[in-house]
């Protein structure tokens, strides 16, 4: 039993000092490799300034293979900070040193950050060769390098890529939402319409919700023919949901009138917003009936709606107000115009 | 005698040292997310994040009688990096100035708001809003305490998420981007909770960390290294394993209608969030429903320590008090579907809630037994070594987390001085914080026997609402 005890202490022990040791020697280790980075980084950052407008003339010492990641991403960094001519000159000099290659070849590397230097070299060089391997690895599990190896691609043939990857974007969940919107919105709506309306007529589920969000990046009257089309031949709530959203012109109105007696709550809501964008006084019957939903979030899209509606006077809506039976319609229809007072 | 004697310490040593190792797994758990974010680091190369993609966030702050910092609490909370939030601050019945100063100072004005009651509150009597600053809002309420109020600000909040802040929290400006990201990057998420550190020693300006630093005096040292040893990455660990019962309520962010559909926060006491972390466990797995619980462990929400020991004890009873009651109110959770129902409700039942009466035990028997001439010397002496070194090492390996991903301490002498307080840490300090966790749970067990059969029923307070 004192053994046992002995040997618990002892091995733990043991352990918490190999743990403490650890930690030093990654100190010390971590202290030494950017002691040395601080020298050579101050040399790699002129080269690539230099690089940006000649590179036949920038000059580079030979890089050893444990400072390349580092350099690499230095000059990730730069493509990212440089526009036009620039880029391509840095391309260049990438090349002119041999650069090029040892970057693709860390794609095949096992370390994951290793992975994304090479990745993010190769959507940079627009590096056409690397196409098929990057293809692959968007399709692999691993969130992290599928995307950046989907924006590799993008980077090296916007278009095309996006025809290819129209099937994945409603499926990878996974891929960060808020990435792809700043890249939509960087590309621009002559670019993503295209694979938006291929992504919307699949109506993918899982996943419309997601091209829903992605779709206002797009050209909107483009987007509006496709999914005002399903709100005559879908019953799907969420389908219903993301077309209402897309009802601009009076004579969709109709539409959102059937929605305003929908069953799920989301579409009524979505039903009246319509109604406050694109109504004008004769939709106000509806909308005070809307005004008593049970939903909270009804009620209160419906009073901000009543407050939007074209021809209609502060004064006439203090009126409903004052004259409303129902106190919860009463009490929010006050709140949205105390707000819009505020705004 | 002397044999059963030891074998009854033999289990005693086998609980501790069984404790300990599962903390070191919990850690070796946490080591991919954090290995995932040090990878995300070499994306910074990558467009930004979109900010119009963000969820709005309600931040929600109970204040009672804090006169003195709210105003302070509310300009730093003005300053959060990110794109829409709201502000609503719920004056819990004060009965000094705070609803004075915040109305001096954000120029407030009734406002005819439709205050929806879908949590059972107690009376609100006026609803304020800022003229200087429209995403600020007040609710002034009768006082029910800190859950009661929290359940004010929820049904006073407009978005789809909100997070619950301790009006003493000093966030950082990303603090709030950062423990919101997993609602934007993963569809699925029910809640995420910020990694709370201890601001004592650090550099404060306008209410925010603004130079990290170790606490001078031994006891706050001792507390930063407990919080290592038990917090960031005891918490990202369990997150990983899908089994997140335990949620600070310094600073996390839920899901409003997951959590309204659960009934609101219930307990008034330290540990608020934990019950209703169990509780919504409990509702969306009985359905069966996939949901994440993320951990973000540089989303930082910076606390002040208690500087006295009778500040300390106090925290400890009262925490664990609050976890005796957050287990046995959940107590279906057990066995549930899912990891936290399988494993972290058992984990947290047998080591955390009920582990310090066990190491107490434990302690006291060995003493006795030598006491008693039942046991050598030798033996007393290499139980105890064993406890400190079984507790050192959680700690270095917690130390080794830290230096590998966030190194808020680089510098060699914080080493040095973190290392310190492993050492001391596991010197006494551990074990005295472990009888302070026997006594929060005796009291837990006393309020029991003592509650009538209608408390029972429900979910017990304290004696006086506090937030």
């Amino acid at each position: 039993m004192l053994l046992f005890a002995e040997l618990i202490a002892t091995g733990a022990l043991a352990a918490a000092l190999l743990l403490i040791g650890t930690i030093m020697a990654v100190r010390a280790l971590r202290r030494w490799r950017h002691a040395r980075l601080r020298r050579v980084e101050e040399q790699w950052r002129g080269a690539l300034q230099q690089a940006a407008e000649d590179p036949h003339a920038a000059r580079l010492e030979p890089i050893v293979a444990l400072d390349l990641p580092y350099f690499l991403a230095l000059w990730n960094h730069s493509q990212e900070v440089q526009s036009g001519e620039g880029v391509n000159r840095l391309g260049t000099f990438l090349g002119l040193h041999g650069l090029d290659a040892r970057a693709l070849h860390l794609m095949g590397r096992r370390s994951a950050r290793l992975r994304i230097i090479g990745i993010n070299a190769a959507g940079h060089l627009r590096e056409a060769s690397a196409w098929a391997r990057l293809e692959k690895i968007s399709q692999q599990r691993d969130p992290v390098t599928s995307f950046a190896a989907a924006l590799a691609l993008i980077r090296i043939d916007s278009r095309r890529a996006l025809d290819l990857l129209a099937a994945s974007i409603p499926e990878r969940a996974d891929w960060p939402l808020a990435r792809l919107a700043s890249l939509f919105e960087s590309l621009g709506p002559a670019v993503v319409t295209a694979p938006i309306v291929a992504m919307l007529l699949r109506r993918p589920r899982p996943g419309l919700d997601r091209v829903g969000k992605l779709a206002r990046f797009g050209y909107r009257e483009r987007i509006a023919t496709i999914v005002l089309g399903w709100l005559g031949s879908s019953t799907d709530p969420e389908v219903i949901t993301v077309a209402l959203d897309y009802v601009d012109h009076r004579s969709d109105l109709p539409w959102a009138h059937g929605a305003a007696g929908h069953a799920e709550w989301r579409v009524r809501l979505a039903a009246a917003r319509a109604l406050g964008r694109v109504g004008g006084r004769e939709e106000l019957a509806r909308l005070l009936e809307l005004l008593r939903d049970p939903v909270w979030w009804v009620r209160y899209h419906s009073a901000q709606a009543l407050t939007r509606l074209e021809g209609l006077e502060p004064f006439e809506l203090e009126n409903l107000r004052e004259n409303a039976r129902d106190a919860f319609a009463a009490d929010m229809l006050g709140q949205a115009l105390a707000e819009r007072r505020w705004t | 005698m002397s044999t059963a004697a030891h074998a009854i310490a033999w289990l005693f040593l086998g609980f501790l040292a069984a404790t300990h190792l599962i903390q070191l797994a919990v850690h070796f758990a946490a080591l991919r997310p954090l290995k995932r974010k040090v990878t995300l680091r070499a994306l910074q190369d990558l467009p930004p994040a979109y900010k119009g993609f963000e969820l709005p966030v309600s931040l929600v702050v109970p204040a009672l009688d804090q006169e003195a910092t709210i105003v302070d609490t509310v300009r730093a909370l003005l300053q959060l990096d990110y794109p829409e939030f709201e502000i609503v601050v719920i004056n819990d019945g004060s009965t000094d100035g705070t609803l004075a100063a915040l109305q001096d100072t954000f120029d407030l004005e009734p406002f005819p708001e439709v205050y929806w009651r879908r949590l059972a509150t107690r009376q609100v009597r006026a609803i304020y809003r800022s003229r200087m600053h429209p995403r600020v809002r007040v609710i002034d309420k009768d006082n029910g305490g800190r859950g009661d109020a929290l359940n004010a600000g929820i049904n006073a909040s407009r978005y789809p998420l909100f997070c619950a802040v301790d009006a003493q929290a000093l966030l950082h400006r990303d603090s709030l981007r950062r423990a919101a990201e997993p609602f934007v990057e993963d569809p699925f998420t029910l809640a995420s909770g910020a990694a709370i550190r201890l601001a004592n020693g650090c550099s404060i300006a306008d209410n925010r960390v603004v130079g990290v630093e170790l606490p001078r005096g031994m006891l706050g040292l001792l507390q930063v290294s407990e919080y290592l040893r038990t917090y960031p990455f005891a918490r990202l660990g369990w997150a990983e394993m899908r089994g997140a019962l335990v949620m600070s309520g310094a600073m996390a962010i839920f899901r409003k209608d997951a959590v309204v559909e659960a009934g609101g926060f219930k307990l008034e006491t330290l540990g608020a969030a934990t019950e209703l972390m169990m509780r919504l466990h409990r509702l969306l797995s009985g359905r069966g429903e996939h949901y994440t619980v993320h951990f973000v462990p540089d989303a930082v929400s910076w606390s002040i320590a208690p500087e006295t020991f009778a500040a300390l004890q106090r925290q400890h009873i009262r925490r664990h008090w609050g976890l005796a009651a957050s287990l046995h109110a959940n107590s279906q959770l057990l066995g549930s579907r899912g990891a936290a129902g399988m494993i972290a409700y058992a984990h947290l039942a047998v080591f955390e809630c009920y582990g310090p009466l066990v190491e107490i035990a434990g302690y006291a028997f060995v003493l006795a037994m030598y006491g008693f001439g039942l046991v050598s010397g030798g033996f007393l002496a290499a139980y105890l070594a064993a406890s400190f070194a079984l507790g050192f090492m959680v700690s270095a390996s917690a130390l080794l987390l830290e230096e590998y991903s966030f190194r808020l301490y680089p510098r060699a002498d914080q080493l040095a001085r973190l290392i310190l307080g492993a050492v001391v840490e596991n010197l006494g300090y551990r074990q005295l914080v472990a009888f302070w966790r026997c006594v929060g749970l005796a009291r837990w067990i006393q309020s029991r026997i003592a509650a009538s059969p209608e408390q029972l029923r429900g979910i017990p307070g304290s004696d006086r609402p506090r937030l």
